[in-house]
């Protein structure tokens, strides 16, 4: 009873602050475009995606996956780092910690100083049983000794971040750390009809192909040759509703000048590569087209699965497995439920587990 | 320029770095054609000003997937990286040998000369590898010696006794071996060399062990064998290059008359990073005619004001493309 009644206040709020008419949300979305952090369309994708992903008894249904358990992390302070190139992002650890309970401090993307705060401000005034402070730059940070440690970021930094925090004495060797590495996804296609294409365009092109749920890598049975002129009709349909907004660096020209020497099959479009060649994803703007079937997949899947968070296609190969991981629907890619689990882990079970009382 | 006249040209040091890299650039643009593509999509060729900053350079992995020989070439010998499992291997196809021994004995014997120094070779790892082209290098060195003390470590049956061998004649033992296999020999105490002996570490600083920073590998060294820090020097070399460059008792390394190193920005490779700037490390390596001499590796790397640069690992690009909070907080 007490869970529902602390979900059923969160959910209330939550629906409140995606109404039309909450100015505070307007604003921010207002200063967020006009100081170039992110175009409109992405940013009203982003929202309407985890409006939809909050509404109705969803909230309800995360608890019940997670095994929340009420006040299970009543008095802990936990430190979320959030960056990323997406609208919102942090938007679930932030919405995890205050369902579990627990205080909530926030290091605010660089790149999305508006939107997040503009939530957590409004949720702040409404859920009263938990602290919740954020700030813009670390240094900011007046804390001591947090419970735990939520960040996305490389196996590289990974060190680098935890040893400034243990410098500042906000964390220690023991502080229960969730550190996410995976930063790209793959798709599966079979077939070329419109539907499937115009998902595949989405879930390539939305937000300049940035962000872990993003498709780095496409197997399909027929090479890039064969879909190049059909696929980019779809991108420039795509392009002409949400114009990219961050631009590629020149790197990208020179990765176009290697291929066209080393007789790669490509696609140039000024603002994003499509190039038949398998890396493992690690820059932006690049989409890798392989041609294969689903052995193909389960080849990819199993090579790069460190940095890997998932695997979509479409139909008959929805729930199945890849290796380990089970296809989602590629239509899902932008719009996954609220209780998706980056890097396969759910952040309110891992949190009970390891800081909860 | 006949081909023969450009071989002579390329290690003369009274001629300007700039005129020996344009007739390179000349004969690479004619003779290689992954080089003239790349380059020509880049908008250089051979009517452009050509000088060493506005050369492109072709990232490293062109040797993972074609053959990079100039045309009309054939080749004297292959190398071949180590790689893992899964991992593609580059091959560097070498149309002259005598280029890479001319750029190992110019390079390695003018900081170690042939009369003073006797060389103990330590490369386990790279045995099983035939197409190495360390152990290439090693065995040329050894085969060199005219003194004929420079051995493998694995060839030497009594270590003590070649310690003292070497000390009696006056030279000074030279350990050079891979920064891995050179830590496992102070684990297993197989060889008490103390002061006595000078060390080169060579490779990767990514072991079976862990990824660790030179200053580290170097105080583990110094410790580990008792040889005072002035005494270890490394190599920076690969299977891409023909020529080497050396950090002699600091990190710092620097480069033959014939070699450049600029530290490249990954976001934009045709911009050079000021010093102390992080980026990749670029190199035009002009005993590399015949294969590619202007390449961008994947090493990280920061150069000081003087021109020289250190080597601190691989670049990582996971960095660029997923959320990451050491980007955001740039």
């Amino acid at each position: 009873m007490q869970v529902a009644n602390h979900i059923k206040k969160l959910s209330k709020a939550i629906d409140g602050w995606f109404q039309p008419d909450n100015m505070k949300l307007k604003t921010a979305i207002e200063q967020t475009v006009d100081e170039g952090f992110f175009s409109f369309e992405d940013v009203k994708q982003q929202i309407r995606a985890l409006k939809h992903a909050t509404a109705g008894d969803n909230l309800h249904k995360w608890t019940e996956s997670s095994g929340l358990q009420p006040h299970s992390l009543s008095g802990k302070d936990i430190l979320c780092l959030h960056a990323g190139n997406l609208p919102l992002v942090g938007f679930q650890d932030a919405l995890s910690v205050m369902m579990t309970g627990g205080n909530y401090f926030g290091k605010i993307s660089r790149k999305d100083p508006y939107l997040l705060p503009a939530f957590l401000e409004y949720s702040s005034g409404l859920i009263l049983q938990s602290e919740i402070n954020w700030v813009l730059n670390l240094d900011d940070l007046e804390i001591t000794k947090v419970d735990a440690l939520i960040f996305a970021g490389s196996e590289d930094s990974a060190s680098k971040v935890t040893s400034v925090l243990r410098e500042k004495n906000i964390i220690t060797k023991s502080t229960p750390s969730l550190i996410r590495t995976a930063h790209f996804s793959v798709a599966y296609i079979t077939n070329n009809h419109p539907e499937t294409m115009r998902d595949l365009t989405e879930a390539v092109f939305r937000y300049g192909g940035a962000g872990c749920r993003s498709i780095a890598i496409v197997v399909a049975p027929f090479g890039l040759n064969d879909w190049k002129c059909s696929f980019t009709e779809y991108i420039e349909e795509f392009w002409l509703k949400n114009p990219q907004h961050s631009k590629p660096d020149p790197s990208l020209f020179h990765r176009y000048a290697f291929n066209k020497a080393m007789k790669i099959e490509q696609a140039w479009l000024d603002d994003f590569l499509i190039e038949e060649q398998l890396s493992k994803p690690s820059e932006k703007f690049i989409l890798q087209w392989i041609k294969g079937d689903k052995n193909t997949l389960d080849d990819i899947v199993s090579k790069f699965k460190d940095g890997l968070q998932a695997v979509y296609s479409t139909e008959n190969y929805i729930g199945q497995k890849s290796n380990s991981m089970i296809i989602e629907p590629l239509s899902k890619a932008q719009n996954p439920s609220i209780w998706w689990k980056p890097d396969h882990i759910d952040t309110i079970e891992w949190l009970q587990e390891n800081v909860g009382i | 320029m006949a081909e023969t006249d450009l071989k002579e040209y390329i290690f003369n040091s009274g001629i300007s770095f700039a005129d020996r890299l344009k007739e390179v650039y000349i004969y690479q643009i004619a003779n290689n054609p992954f080089y003239r593509d790349f380059s020509n999509v880049l908008g250089l060729n051979m009517d452009s000003d050509i000088d060493p900053e506005s050369v492109p350079l072709l990232p490293i992995r062109a040797f993972q997937l074609g053959k990079i020989i100039t045309e009309n070439s054939d080749a004297d010998l292959m190398f071949k990286s180590s790689g893992t499992t899964g991992m593609l291997q580059s091959m560097h196809y070498v149309a002259d040998k005598s280029l890479y021994e001319n750029a190992i004995s110019e390079a390695f014997y003018s900081h170690f000369p042939k009369d003073k120094y006797a060389l103990l070779c330590y490369m386990p790892g790279y045995l099983d590898n035939p197409h190495s082209s360390l152990i290439w290098m090693a065995a040329y060195l050894i085969k060199n010696d005219d003194c004929g003390l420079s051995t493998m470590y694995h060839d030497t049956e009594n270590i003590d006794e070649w310690i003292s061998n070497v000390l009696d004649k006056g030279k000074i033992p030279l350990l050079f071996g891979a920064a891995f296999g050179l830590l496992d020999l102070i684990d297993e105490n197989k060889i008490n060399i103390s002061n006595q002996f000078e060390i080169i570490e060579t490779g990767g600083m990514k072991t079976h062990r862990r990824e660790m920073s030179k200053t580290e590998l170097r105080k583990q060294l110094s410790d580990g064998f008792d040889v005072a820090p002035s005494n270890i020097h490394s190599e920076y070399g690969m299977c891409e290059l023909l020529s080497q460059m050396y950090a002699i008792g600091d990190e710092w390394f620097t480069t033959p008359h014939w070699v450049q190193i600029t530290i490249r920005d990954p976001r934009n490779p045709g911009r050079i990073c000021k010093p102390g700037e992080e980026g990749k490390i670029g190199i035009i390596d002009l005993a590399n005619l015949y294969s590619c001499p202007f390449i961008l590796t994947d090493d990280k790397g920061v150069s000081d004001e003087n021109g020289r640069f250190q080597v601190l690992g691989r670049w990582n690009s996971d960095n660029l493309r997923g959320c990451n909070f050491l980007i955001d907080r740039d």
